[in-house]
């Protein structure tokens, strides 16, 4: 079953086209790696699927929710991309954290406010969220007073607050040290056993030969090789790939 | 010729404790304006700014040039304009409606802008996480951006506090007996212009630490997530 479908999905900024015609479908529990030098239109495919960037052109369905582009944003449309944003959990680059609310309180936020459940009920989820990330001595911490690792582990926690479909992380451990990348794609791993569905921006290729069903490279906004992650990092068929393997190695 | 020396002491004590009283219920006067028109202007500084960031049209216009003329022009100006001049088209203030009007319309001006300072100082990525997980603008701006941006800008807002309760002094001048008005008119009778205006000093200088030690415990108090 296909969780994800996106098609012919174009996006520019100003002159400047960023995406030209990307599709992609994801399965139920796959665990799909996009990488791709910087500049390639990753992280850009990644923010058009939740409309964080608005798409120029293409047709985005994650689970049952299907967003066509260039519709007039009226109310009816603000609500269906929000039914799509619910359903789909986002990490950040930058963790992007409530710096003014604790560890708990960022993951009682969502529950709270977008499914209006009690306090008591919210707690109960980001109790057990922050546990599962391997944080529940922290939930009283605020952001300041945890380190990269833990703060994106809290930022995964509140992504999965909402109980989404699928996961999007944007380069997750990019902005860490590299002492506490381990944990964080760690937990991601974890999710992955569990048979969550992710799409993954990032540059860790090891992670990438570990965890991912399916590796995808992107490079001047299109599509240019995907594959299991043995055969495209060992075998690389295309040109621009073998330059960015090397390049990378 | 000695005792007429001692009688003319450089600042006589009698002197502030019998004005005092009165002094005191100027204060009350003083107090009363600068409450209200603070409030006042709270009101008209923050729904301003969120009109200018929301873009809204025609009023957008309309609050910048609000903004534009109240910030180009001396307080002083604008109380005779509302005082004086607005009678002559038929909408006449008593001094101290006048003199809230003017107060408040002066902050609201001051103020908007360090609110909209203040939210646009709030890192776009809060928005960004608020919106991916499906909140609605609105309820991003109530939630998540506008309690943070609050904590920018009391430091801001504490600096127009202040200069507003400096500035109900002007108001003086429309005849509402507020603290400077009050010793003025001791002052006539008295003729211990250095006495008088040194207390009226003491007790504006006294209020004004008041409300600062207040506003920066109010700040600490909403910072306590950024110290470590």
């Amino acid at each position: 079953m296909q969780v994800i479908e996106v098609k012919n999905l174009k996006k520019a900024f100003g002159d400047n086209p960023v995406l030209d015609g990307v599709d992609l479908s994801v399965n139920k529990s796959e665990v799909v790696v996009i990488m791709g030098p910087s500049g390639s239109g990753k992280s850009t495919f990644l923010r058009c699927l939740t409309y964080l960037e608005e798409p120029n052109a293409g047709i985005i369905r994650i689970g049952p929710h299907e967003l066509h582009t260039g519709g007039k944003l009226d109310r009816k449309r603000k609500k269906e991309i929000r039914e799509l944003r619910k359903k789909t959990g986002f990490v950040f680059q930058s963790f992007n954290l409530f710096p003014n609310k604790t560890a708990i309180e960022n993951v009682m936020e969502g529950p709270l406010t977008i499914y209006g459940v009690t306090p008591n009920e919210a707690k109960e989820l980001a109790e057990s969220l922050l546990v599962k990330v391997g944080l529940g001595d922290r939930c009283d911490h605020y952001p300041s007073q945890l380190s990269g690792g833990q703060q994106q582990r809290v930022a995964i926690a509140r992504a999965l607050s909402l109980n989404p479909t699928v996961m999007l992380y944007d380069e997750p451990t990019s902005a860490l040290d590299p002492e506490l990348v381990r944990e964080v794609l760690q937990v991601i791993k974890d999710l992955a056993e569990e048979g969550m569905t992710m799409v993954i921006v990032t540059h860790e290729m090891n992670f990438a030969r570990e965890v991912a069903d399916r590796v995808i490279f992107m490079d001047g906004g299109v599509i240019i090789e995907q594959g299991d992650p043995k055969e495209l990092f060992d075998n690389p068929k295309e040109e621009r790939t073998k330059r960015f393997l090397t390049m990378a190695e | 010729m000695i005792e007429s020396l001692e009688g003319s002491e450089v600042v006589d004590v009698t002197i502030i404790i019998d004005s005092l009283p009165s002094l005191l219920k100027a204060t009350i006067m003083t107090l009363f304006l600068s409450c209200i028109s603070v409030l006042i202007a709270l009101v008209i500084g923050f729904s301003t700014a969120l009109i200018r960031i929301l873009k809204i049209k025609v009023v957008y216009e309309i609050a910048s040039i609000y903004i534009s003329v109240i910030r180009g022009t001396p307080l002083l100006v604008q109380i005779f304009v509302i005082y004086y001049g607005l009678p002559q088209i038929g909408i006449s203030l008593d001094p101290i409606s006048s003199g809230v009007m003017a107060l408040s319309l002066n902050a609201g001006a001051y103020l908007s802008e360090s609110f909209r300072a203040s939210i646009l100082a709030v890192d776009r990525g809060q928005m960004e996480a608020a919106i991916s997980m499906g909140m609605t603008y609105g309820q991003a701006m109530r939630r998540i951006i506008l309690p943070q941006s609050l904590r920018i800008a009391i430091p801001t807002l504490s600096n127009s506090f202040i200069v507003l309760v400096k500035d109900t002094s002007l108001v003086s001048v429309i005849t509402v007996t507020e603290l400077l008005q009050m010793s003025s008119l001791i002052i006539a009778k008295t003729f211990e212009p250095l006495t008088i205006y040194l207390t009226a000093a003491a007790i504006y200088w006294i209020l004004i630490t008041f409300f600062t030690t207040l506003l920066d415990k109010f700040e600490k108090r909403s910072s306590k997530h950024l110290v470590r």
